[in-house]
């Protein structure tokens, strides 16, 4: 076991399930509080329209609460509204959405990919904030970017419901939509690539409320195994909700890691994987994060840590007005697990 | 060097202050009850005076007081959790510019169309009495003294459905009377509660509208 490593090492091997100096602290989603953006004067919405604030609060992430990476892209809807989506920006406490009742495609034929996908002010942003934390902190920390996966761009562009119909109707179109919008998936991720992003998480929401796991082998096994073929950095793929019924296809992507959700527990989990894949979570975020103490964080973190999950982190992006104490405590458990390990 | 404080539990948030450049002001419990400390960690120029501010509206507004290091507490030694965080929330709805006065304790209770007065009986005690005997005031009269009992955690009183006391067993009439303003529509103010806990979580598109 390595004695000492820098955050970006420890993430680095941890991705490649190579031996680390402790389990370290990844937020493939979001860590981003309305305390931390008043801390650093960097507030949503215009943290995720400014590079230097989304650099500035993504930084805090590391330099605050002590997580092994940093990541800027706090939301789901950069490059879809670069696509032409309707945003909803929101305020500073909640998220912006993309308004999915209006939606901008509705055939194959309607995607189009913008020559300006990557240098619209809402992806430039991305990818300039991830040049100035690279230049801000070296090689010291692991900085992870973002692209959406197909199915998610899918519900922003043609609207949830008309995709999962279509997905229901016409699978042969519906895989012709995925196909073409893999594209964007590929490109946005390449960008932030080259703007210097270490890894890459990839949120694909075929969710567990609305999408089996059969419909996961048979529209995105494929096109995650390819994502992972011609990224050049290690991907996180991030679905939410329970996802045990696909963890088993997921394994076979070649994919670096799985951000996994706290609906599936960490030791049904690592027994799926079977170190095949990374796992990264899962610290529940409504019930835990937002609404405990670090007690029960606490809790959730040594569980997670006994499962063997090779990275620990909250489940997706956190609620923004989760306590920074909450956040705090879980590098604190980590640290003492290790401790205590080591005494043992 | 990190910038971000051991404050202890954060008991209440305010994510947006109307009242001074959208920043968060949180109410926090830096050694455990019953000692709290209103706090900001926004640099913005005159954030510290409207922290300030606040602090001194829960002084005025439920009888709070300040120890030695600053932080505030009420005179009882108790923590009355939930009223404490009542009483944070109505702070930070004031403008600051409005000069802050105890509320009485009387209100005009529309519903029963009859002044409404809550009176100490010492020790803690407080009885809800209507000041005009109309039809159907009594049931409103147990609703708001019910009301006061869910706001500020305080005990009931069998067969006196018109009484509550604090469990300390201490007076506390200026939080009586900023928790009766909201007595008479607990309803509301739990929604109100709920629909603040429900911004900035982040749904799935899935589940996204």
């Amino acid at each position: 076991m390595p004695s000492s490593m820098t955050s970006r090492e420890r993430v680095l091997a941890a991705l490649a399930r190579q031996p680390v100096d402790r389990t370290p602290l990844c937020n493939p989603t979001s860590v981003a509080t309305v305390e931390l953006m008043d801390l650093v004067d960097a507030p949503f919405p215009a943290a995720n329209r400014e590079p230097e604030l989304m650099a500035r609060l993504a930084a805090t992430g590391y330099t605050e609460l002590g997580f092994d990476t940093i990541m800027p892209v706090f939301t789901i809807i950069q490059e879809s509204s670069a696509l032409g989506c309707k945003i909803q920006w929101e305020q500073k406490d909640n998220w912006p959405t993309v308004r999915m009742s209006e939606p901008i495609w509705h055939e194959p034929d309607d995607i189009k990919i913008p020559a300006d996908l990557c240098t619209h002010p809402d992806t430039a942003c991305v990818t300039e904030a991830i040049k100035i934390l690279r230049k801000e902190y070296g090689d010291e920390v692991a900085i992870v970017g973002k692209t959406m996966g197909p199915w998610s761009l899918g519900y922003h562009c043609f609207g949830v419901e008309p995709f999962l119909l279509l997905s229901l109707d016409d699978p042969g179109e519906t895989k012709l939509c995925l196909d073409r919008m893999k594209e964007i998936t590929i490109e946005f991720g390449q960008a932030q690539i080259e703007a210097g992003a270490d890894a890459l998480c990839l949120p694909d929401h075929a969710t567990g409320d609305l999408v089996s796991g059969e419909y996961y082998e048979r529209y995105l096994r494929d096109l995650h195994i390819e994502f992972a073929e011609r990224l050049s950095v290690p991907i996180i793929l991030h679905i939410c909700g329970r996802t045990v019924d696909r963890m088993e296809y997921i394994a076979q992507t070649g994919m670096a890691a799985f951000h996994f959700d706290s609906k599936n527990t960490p030791e049904e989990s690592t027994q799926i994987m079977r170190d095949r894949i990374s796992l990264v979570g899962n610290i529940n975020n409504p019930e835990t994060l937002f609404s405990k103490g670090p007690e029960v964080v606490g809790a959730e973190v040594v569980r997670n840590l006994e499962a063997g999950v090779q990275l620990i982190g909250p489940e997706c992006a956190i609620p923004l007005q989760t306590s920074i104490e909450n956040l705090k405590a879980i590098p604190r458990t980590v640290q003492e697990w290790h401790r205590d390990q080591a005494h043992n | 060097m990190a910038q971000t404080l051991d404050l202890g539990s954060r008991v209440e948030l305010v994510s947006m202050d109307l009242h001074f450049d959208d920043i968060s002001i949180a109410l926090y419990c830096p050694d455990g009850p019953p000692c709290y400390q209103v706090h900001t960690y926004s640099h913005l120029l005159g954030a510290a005076e409207r922290v300030a501010g606040i602090a001194d509206a829960m002084q005025v507004l439920g009888g709070m007081e300040q120890t030695s290091d600053g932080l505030l507490r009420f005179p009882c030694g108790h923590a009355h959790l939930l009223a404490v965080k009542r009483l944070f929330l109505e702070a930070c709805k004031l403008p600051p510019e409005q000069p802050v006065k105890p509320r009485p304790l009387h209100i005009f209770d529309k519903k029963a169309n009859a002044t409404i007065a809550v009176a100490s009986l010492g020790q803690g005690l407080y009885e809800v009495r209507a000041t005009e005997q109309v039809r159907g005031v009594e049931r409103r009269v147990a609703t708001i003294a019910r009301g006061l009992i869910r706001l500020g955690e305080m005990e009931e009183i069998a067969d006196q459905p018109n009484q509550a006391r604090f469990g300390c067993g201490h007076s506390h009439d200026a939080l009586i009377g900023l928790l009766l303003i909201r007595a008479p529509n607990v309803r509301a103010a739990v929604r109100e509660a709920e629909a603040m806990a429900s911004r900035g979580v982040l749904s799935a598109p899935s589940a996204q509208e």
